[in-house]
């Protein structure tokens, strides 16, 4: 008698506690709509300074790419090579003064922004293009962009193909989770071009589809392209087997992104990539840095944090208020190399990619490179 | 001597006869399968002789330890060497163990002979063979050797230890065990997160089973419970884990977890996907282990009970004990589907061998030369091997424990 | 009665040993830690996607998809709630064909590794030693990767017999060409099929009465045919064949399916056969070896012996661990992410990458797979349950 009283009073005390908990989430949901709060609590849930955290950790996690040789890519043994590669060594080199104190943390394109929210990585090196919606929603902020890329179209040259608009009943390779894929379904539906996109999570099972002929364009952004291309084996053709349309049918600005709420971090990253620039510009590069001990130029003396003698005579080294020591720039320059010096060793034509500098070349020279000035 | 010479070869061509050409359509088939594997095995011959292995020569390191910092890459061989210590001891004491009950239930024990041991694990042996001759320098063969015969010689000399060692044997196991995963953890940069290539498959596998165990332990006990409650508890949270795919589970804990926990308990990338594993594999192990505890007898229960023991006391001295050897096949069984498994862990990310076979042939010497064939061959023979070799030794097993029951 | 219960009353222990009393305690403990458990996750979760600006709530499945779909209607302006239907339709057509073709695969398989023929056992058991012993994500990409991807190129399709046009970007066969009164055609087979089961079971019943031959094959598809051919004839004609046909960097006609298709069939129709060989072969094995030997003594032929005795009886063995592989088969579709076949896994991975709210996505997804194991575990036990009281 009492045993199956028991047994009812505990089921009841069961749906009660079930029913209590749904309320109190659905409470939780129906508040959603203060969303006011966002910004403040995001702030304060970050824990204040990022640059602290990673002086305190002696190491800068850093969210990189595994498959893209050039950019991020694993070599054979092991060890983390590229272009966003060095810029994480130079962010090392100018926070820790040590470009080796950086883990690296493989990241897919789904997960970046998810590691970069959780606190996960101090900063996104991977190739991450710059779009309004990623800064605004994704609850990160992008920063100086460190190169200037476009999305292509590479098809087979005896596809009889020349612009995206002969590419009707088409299948095209792209990868998933990535702006391109967006791009290439509005670039596409808007043309009017029937097609069939064969979305695949990996850069190495697109290469093997489009060499086998399964898919017929491979979208991506133009760098990567090229890179491919140069590299294409001469039992397929070489080269001249393949063609990268014309037509760029986006804008790819690919730098480093960091989490929303700490600007001292964002402006210090900034700093990191312009300084490189401006490095080049003024013809400071990683054999000569150290040689500008009584150059003139107040310019240069500025960069690399030497002492700048005052009209009054009294000696001071010009610190920008970056929360960086003075003299971080000579790291970074010695660790890495200026901006031209990353690009030959990773992308330039000496690379297996074989990059021409294009818009990546400085304003002086045609291109889109502009620093702020370092004062 | 022609008559003793002879004798065979009328038995193969009766022997042939029988199994190969007993019916008309049994020879025809007979006939076509023959040309078939033929064709097969020229094919399979030319392509293994024929082709230019460099590919995983080149990066024979990368597809078994992936990104480990190569600064520290003794850490790896050190711990491949206390595995084989602790699976040679804990071989040791189970041969041990068996040999004391056999002894006192007045049973004949026989002992492997290192023969037997070659034929049981023949594809391991091969492999280490094959792998090793890919190697470029002296310390893999090192490791390899110092491993096997390490864990052979500790096996042969311990396992004729006393009844009062059996409990020392497992201990030394586990410690051996727990200092093969720290040589590899503690004081490496990165930690495991540091890990990658076939070592981060085989950790998932072990890591996630033993942490799973317990849990999985409770649920089947909560399952079985009289107590309603805890018993719809246990079913519905089961039912739910095996409803769904492990993808959905892996992805969860990749992009969800970090919602469902405060911030300063967020875990890494490896811990993340082990924790999705443990909640998976949990679910399966309590169905493993229900399956054993269903196999003891009721009046096991009862003569619990009619000895005045309490129910926890009857569950932990008479039920589990039995229910668990019971469940051993089982589970290894479990742990081949889970090592499998492990695999899907690229697909969210990780650096695994299944990766390391996709990304090798992005390496600018490699591009456009269609290795994929390869690459994924050699990571399929790295699971064909051991999950082969587990899922006899648990036939092997099952067998034995079949047999001591009757 | 009263009695006893009052001495039970009088004798009952204090309250903190009392069975009854710790019982219930126990039960709403358990209550209130998972419900604890529970609360906290969930107020971890508003917390935190509102510090993060991500919207809980559902409300984002009527947001545009951003992507299309292969092989479908389904653009990107169609919303991620279509888009995710589209997905679970092409999960479906996996698991629809697949089931069927792992079954034949796997019983033949099964019976051939206890085949008298010492070449067909041994062939068997190396199938079902290698490929059960590799993980079936491996299978997936390797099929993809070297089988399909070995076919010919999308714009030059072997087309063998005229019938099929096959390429690893699409592989297509002959089919039905419908014109009007095609669906009147449909209906009046399908009530013919319906019909049919009617006759088998009412020749069964005569066979089982009368002991006269039931025939019953050839009475319910004979009356199918018949009533196909007349429908075809009276209704005008209306289906016609129709064959695949390359032109312009586009096969039309007939039936297609993708590469990535037939990538994932393949592999996991191979993969999940080599299990259920497994499964078959044990319970054969565990028919009683005297079921055998009588019908060797009744002098049935090999192939009687197998359908009448050993595997009806096997069946019924089978059946229950076959139905777990039919779910396996179907949770491991999941895995089309690695060879980029839209279903629905790859069509919600593809919508968190492109920023869409991950938590609720994954709750969607799981909640799918488990109505649609519960559905094909709740159908196939019906029909586990019939086998077992008929054959009794």
């Amino acid at each position: 008698m009492f045993k199956r009283h028991g047994r009812a009073v505990a089921l009841l005390a069961a749906l009660t506690l079930i029913l209590a908990a749904c309320t109190s989430s659905d409470d939780g949901g129906s508040s959603e709509t203060t969303a006011g709060e966002t910004e403040t609590t995001a702030a304060a849930s970050s824990g204040g300074s990022v640059l602290a955290a990673v002086q305190d950790r002696g190491k800068l996690n850093c969210g990189v790419n595994n498959g893209v040789p050039g950019f991020g890519f694993v070599d054979e043994s092991g060890e983390h090579v590229g272009f966003d590669i060095d810029y994480c060594k130079a962010v090392a080199a100018a926070v820790l003064g040590d470009a080796d104190a950086v883990e690296y943390v493989d990241l897919d394109a789904q997960q970046r922004f998810t590691a970069l929210q959780s606190g996960e990585i101090d900063v996104l090196i991977r190739n991450t293009t710059w779009t309004a919606t990623r800064d605004g929603s994704e609850g990160a902020t992008f920063l100086h962009t460190t190169f200037y890329d476009g999305q292509g179209m590479m098809v087979k040259a005896d596809a009889g193909i020349a612009s995206l608009d002969d590419m009707a009943n088409t299948s095209v390779c792209v990868q998933s989770g990535t702006t391109t894929e967006l791009n290439l379904a509005s670039r596409f539906d808007e043309g009017g071009i029937p097609y069939t996109p064969l979305t695949f999570a990996e850069n190495p099972q697109i290469q093997e589809a489009f060499i086998a002929g399964q898919c017929e364009g491979w979208t991506s952004d133009k760098s990567q392209l090229a890179g491919l291309r140069s590299n294409w084996p001469e039992d397929q053709g070489g080269p001249e087997a393949l063609v990268i349309l014309d037509e760029t049918f986006s804008k790819e600005p690919l730098g480093p992104v960091v989490r929303d709420g700490d600007s001292q971090w964002a402006q210090i990253i900034d700093w990191i990539t312009l300084a490189t620039i401006t490095a080049e510009e003024l013809g400071i590069d990683s054999s000569n840095v150290g040689s500008f001990g009584d150059t003139e130029s107040t310019e240069i003396r500025r960069l690399l944090g030497l002492e700048i003698t005052g009209d009054d005579g009294a000696t001071s080294v010009f610190d920008p208020g970056l929360g960086l020591e003075p003299g971080w720039v000579v790291d970074v320059i010695s660790a890495v190399g200026n901006y031209g010096e990353i690009f030959d060793r990773n992308l330039g034509s000496d690379t297996p990619l074989g990059l021409t500098r294009g818009v990546n070349a400085l304003w002086t020279d045609g291109g889109l490179l502009y620093a702020p000035p370092y004062r | 001597m022609t008559e003793t010479w002879t004798a065979p070869k009328a038995t193969a061509a009766e022997w042939a006869r029988r199994n190969l050409f007993n019916r008309w359509y049994n020879s025809a088939l007979t006939v076509v399968l023959g040309v078939f594997l033929a064709w097969l095995a020229y094919k399979l011959v030319v392509v293994l002789f024929g082709i230019d292995y460099e590919i995983i020569r080149r990066n024979l390191l990368l597809f078994m330890v992936g990104e480990f910092p190569r600064d520290q890459i003794e850490r790896p061989f050190i711990s491949t060497i206390l595995f084989g210590l602790a699976f040679g001891l804990g071989a040791a004491t189970a041969a041990a163990s068996a040999r004391h009950a056999a002894a006192e239930a007045d049973l004949a024990y026989a002992a492997p002979t290192p023969r037997m041991l070659v034929r049981r694990f023949w594809p391991l042996l091969a492999l280490v063979a094959a792998l090793l001759a890919f190697t470029r320098t002296v310390m893999p063969t090192v490791m390899a050797l110092s491993t096997i015969l390490g864990g052979a010689a500790l096996y042969f000399g311990a396992r004729g230890m006393p009844r009062s060692m059996v409990r020392w044997g497992w201990m030394g196991t586990l410690v051996l065990g727990i200092a093969a995963f720290a040589v590899i953890i503690v004081g490496v940069d990165g930690g495991w997160n540091a890990w990658g290539g076939f070592q981060i498959n085989i950790f998932l596998a072990i890591a996630g089973i033993v942490i799973a165990f317990p849990f999985g332990l409770l649920l089947a006990l909560g399952r079985r419970s009289s107590l309603p409650v805890v018993r719809y508890l246990s079913v519905t949270y089961i039912e739910f884990i095996r409803g769904v795919p492990l993808i959905t589970l892996l992805l969860m804990g990749v992009f969800a977890l970090g919602f469902f926990l405060p911030e300063a308990l967020r875990p890494g990338p490896a811990i993340r996907v082990l924790i999705a594993i443990v909640m998976f594999e949990a679910a399966y192990v309590a169905e493993v282990v229900r399956g054993g505890l269903q196999a003891v007898p009721k009046g096991q229960l009862e003569a619990g009970q009619a000895l005045g023991l309490p129910a926890w006391k009857t569950t932990r001295l008479i039920i589990l004990p039995q229910a668990l050897r019971a469940t051993i096949p089982a589970m290894v069984g479990q742990f081949i589907s889970l090592y499998k498994d492990t695999t899907l862990v690229n697909l969210v990310g990780m650096f695994d061998v299944l990766e390391v076979a996709l990304v090798v042939n992005s390496q600018s010497d490699f591009i456009g030369k269609r290795l994929f064939f390869l690459t994924l061959a050699f990571a399929g023979v790295l699971f064909w091997v051991g999950s082969y070799t587990m899922s006899r030794e648990a036939q092997r097993l099952e067998k034995k424990l079949g047999i001591g029951e009757r | 009665m009263t009695s006893v219960s009052e001495t039970t009353e009088r004798t009952r222990p204090p309250f903190w040993r009392d069975l009854a009393v710790l019982r219930v305690a126990a039960q709403v403990a358990a209550v209130v830690l998972a419900a604890l458990v529970l609360v906290y996750l969930g107020n971890n979760l508003v917390t935190n996607t509102r510090a993060q600006g991500i919207t809980l709530g559902f409300d984002f499945l009527d947001q545009p998809l951003g992507v299309d779909i292969q092989l479908s209607p389904i653009t990107a302006s169609n919303t991620i709630l279509q888009g995710l239907i589209r997905g679970w339709i092409n999960t479906l057509a996996l698991v629809i064909v697949g089931l069927p073709l792992l079954t034949v695969l796997g019983v033949v398989v099964g019976v051939a590794r206890l085949s008298s023929n010492w070449l067909v056992a041994k062939l068997a058991a190396l199938y079902v030693e290698i490929v059960r012993n590799i993980p079936p994500l491996l299978i997936i990409l390797f099929v993809h990767n070297v089988v399909i991807l070995g076919l010919p190129p999308k714009n030059e399709p072997a087309s063998p017999l005229g019938w099929f046009s096959i390429s690893n970007f699409v592989i297509a066969g002959p089919w039905f060409d419908a014109s009007d009164g095609a669906g009147a055609f449909w209906t009046a087979v399908a009530v013919a099929a319906v019909a049919a089961v009617f006759v088998w079971r009412r020749r069964t019943k005569v066979n089982e009465a009368t002991g006269e031959p039931h025939h019953r094959v050839a009475y319910s598809l004979g009356l199918v045919v018949l009533v196909g051919v007349i429908a075809f004839f009276v209704l005008g004609r209306p289906l016609s064949w129709s064959l695949p046909v390359f032109k312009d960097r586009l096969v039309t006609g007939g039936i297609q399916g993708l590469g990535q298709y037939f990538s994932m069939l393949l592999a996991l129709v191979v993969y999940t056969a080599s299990h259920v060989a497994e499964i078959v072969r044990g319970s054969i094995q565990a028919v009683a070896k005297g079921q055998s030997e009588a019908a060797n003594a009744l002098a049935l032929s090999g192939f009687q012996r197998l359908r009448f005795v050993t595997l009806p009886q096997a069946a019924r063995i089978a059946v229950p661990p076959i139905i777990s592989q039919y779910l396996n088969y179907t949770k491991n579709t999941s895995l089309a992410i690695g060879v980029a076949y839209a279903e629905v896994t790859l069509i919600a991975f593809q919508a968190i990458g492109n920023g869409q709210p991950a938590p609720q996505l994954i709750l969607l997804l799981m909640v799918g797979y488990l109505i649609f194991s519960l559905t094909i575990s709740f159908v196939l036990n019906i029909v586990n349950r019939r086998m077992q009281l008929v054959s009794r």
